[in-house]
């Protein structure tokens, strides 16, 4: 699986969270086959008191999630949060996956108006910035699944 | 066990001071306590002491510090970090420490300075500090968990922004009356429904700003409390609390929550509380003041279910009924809350105990709660880690 995208001209911001290629994006989990319990990060071990801990392994999330919350962010957080320039007012979304797990990320292509819970979600890159190398700084992020038309 | 008793508190107002250390501010605060329990320095057998992070490694060792100040005795001193529930760890260590027969006098004290703005992120090494991920990846101040959950709240029971903005309203008149608050301003709806949007759907006057500040209870064995005190206050509940599997509120820090949930929301405050009452033998229906954390209106609104004075969804209406002003069902926040005073991470926990005592020894003024008997500080949860106080007088 591809950790660095196509031709290497995007980079994750922080590695192990999620990978892609040029059809989707996936986002990093790790399942615990003894407890049922899907983490993310996938090193973020979250298991059920009493859980064996046996057969924890590495799985791929659903590119596709249902938008359950959400903010529009008015300000521009401090540092390490890294963009080209000021972002604001971003979406973040709380995107539940069928597995069993919600998972926080920024919101993109999606207008303030057509924000609803229930939503359907894709997993998409976001580029953060450039770095020295020319590269772009990604992370992931959710978009509607259905393009949105503004009004 | 031996019975507990507070004999003295003292604070330093909570607001911007640049120019003082949180050992000046926490000196203040102690040197109150001590004069309220008319207690001498040298009579104080325990110190249990604690800050947030912006003390450096003198605020890792401010029990240490502080003592140095009022001159070394050579008694146990603890120092510790617990998040929001920092103060009320204080508060628990030096109640145990008295209960179980160690010692007979004990100050916990909690102290903090912050900075402006958006409290941000302590390290920048995503490995260690997981807490890096939400920052870089994702760009989430803590504000934006509010609104998460905020959000989810509106969905879910049909929250207005003037549910919202109505706790500011209330909270504000309570802050003008209370001389040690950071903000005297009595706000309108119509003011904080014009403030600006922070984390949409919270406002600007419906989340709290970082303050600066410093609360020190000091305890003593009930049976050696009227010696100092003709009013002394039984601390019936000192309880920590952590969270619960399954529990589906998205933690300050994480980026992820469980699908279904399994646990209450803000299940660590629950668990400090079901605690409580269990320690104090006392039910939610028994208490006649309550301070809880609102850290935003979202909070206010949540921990009146979180710790079961109302049933789900329930809490708006006692507010819009006036249930949780001073003369209805349940007082909460006569002090102002943190809407008027910000919050001073260290210090809040024992800050909001100092309150609820001076309400039970009617000492409150203009905002005294009538004949008020039980009272409850309630601390809020960071990543799973919470308190819970329940005094009596
Ligand atoms: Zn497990």
């Amino acid at each position: 699986m591809n950790i660095v995208g196509p031709e290497g001209k995007m980079i994750p911001a922080l590695p192990d969270l999620f990978v892609w290629n040029e059809d989707q994006v996936q986002l990093m989990s790790a399942h615990c086959q003894s407890c049922d319990t899907y983490f993310f990060p996938a090193f973020h071990e979250q298991h059920r008191p009493g859980c064996s801990r046996q057969g924890v392994q590495k799985v791929l999330l659903n590119k596709n999630g249902i938008l359950k919350s959400y903010t529009i962010q008015h300000y521009m957080p401090p540092l390490p949060f890294k963009t080209e320039g000021n972002i604001t007012p971003y979406i973040i979304g709380l995107v539940e996956f069928p597995e069993g797990i919600q998972i926080a990320g920024i919101v993109k292509e999606c207008p303030f108006h057509a924000l609803k819970i229930g939503l359907s979600m894709e997993v998409v890159t976001f580029t953060l910035y450039r770095n020295e190398q020319g590269q772009e700084v990604v992370t992931w992020a959710f978009q509607p699944t259905d393009p949105i038309r503004d009004k | 066990m031996r019975e507990v008793a507070i004999i003295g508190i003292g604070l330093h107002p909570w607001g911007k001071f640049p120019q003082k250390t949180f050992i000046d501010l926490g000196v203040e605060a102690v040197s109150k306590a001590l004069v309220d329990a008319q207690i001498q320095w040298k009579e104080i057998e325990t110190i249990c002491s604690g800050i947030y992070i912006w003390g450096g490694n003198a605020g890792h060792l401010s029990g240490q510090y502080l003592a140095s100040v009022f001159g070394e005795t050579g008694i146990p001193i603890v120092n510790v970090y617990n998040a929001c529930a920092t103060g009320a760890s204080a508060m628990r260590m030096a109640t145990m420490s008295i209960a179980s027969g160690q010692v007979d006098v004990a100050l916990a004290v909690g102290m903090d300075v912050s900075p402006e703005g958006f409290l941000g992120a302590k390290s920048d090494d995503p490995k260690q500090d997981r807490d890096v991920l939400r920052w870089r990846m994702v760009g989430m101040p803590n504000p934006i968990y509010w609104a998460i959950e905020c959000r989810k709240r509106m969905e879910k029971y049909g929250t207005t922004e003037e549910d919202l903005a109505r706790v500011k309203v209330l909270l504000s008149k309570y802050g003008a009356q209370n001389p040690n608050s950071r903000y005297k301003k009595i706000y309108t709806m119509e003011e904080v429904l014009s403030s600006k949007m922070v984390s949409d759907p919270l406002r600007l006057y419906e989340i709290c700003a970082t303050s600066d500040g410093a609360a020190a209870v000091i305890l003593c064995a009930a049976s050696k409390a009227r010696q100092y005190t003709s009013k002394p206050i039984t601390v019936a509940a000192s309880t920590l609390g952590s969270a619960l599997y399954g529990d589906p509120t998205l933690r300050i820090s994480a980026i992820s929550a469980p699908a279904k949930a399994e646990a209450p929301l803000l299940s660590e405050s629950y668990s400090a509380s079901q605690q409580a009452y269990k320690q104090a033998g006392i039910g939610p229906e028994d208490i006649d003041i309550l301070e809880l954390p609102d850290n935003s209106s979202w909070h206010y609104l949540q921990y009146l279910e979180t710790c079961g004075f109302c049933g789900e969804g329930a809490a708006e209406s006692m507010v819009r009924e006036g249930q949780t002003q001073i003369g209805g069902r349940l007082p909460v926040c006569p002090s102002g809350g943190f809407a008027s005073f910000g919050e001073a991470i260290g210090a809040q926990a024992a800050w909001q105990v100092a309150e609820v005592v001076m309400q039970l020894r009617g000492q409150c003024g203009s905002r005294q709660v009538a004949d008020a008997k039980v009272g409850m500080a309630q601390t809020y949860g960071l990543m799973g880690n919470s308190g819970t106080t329940i005094l009596k007088r």
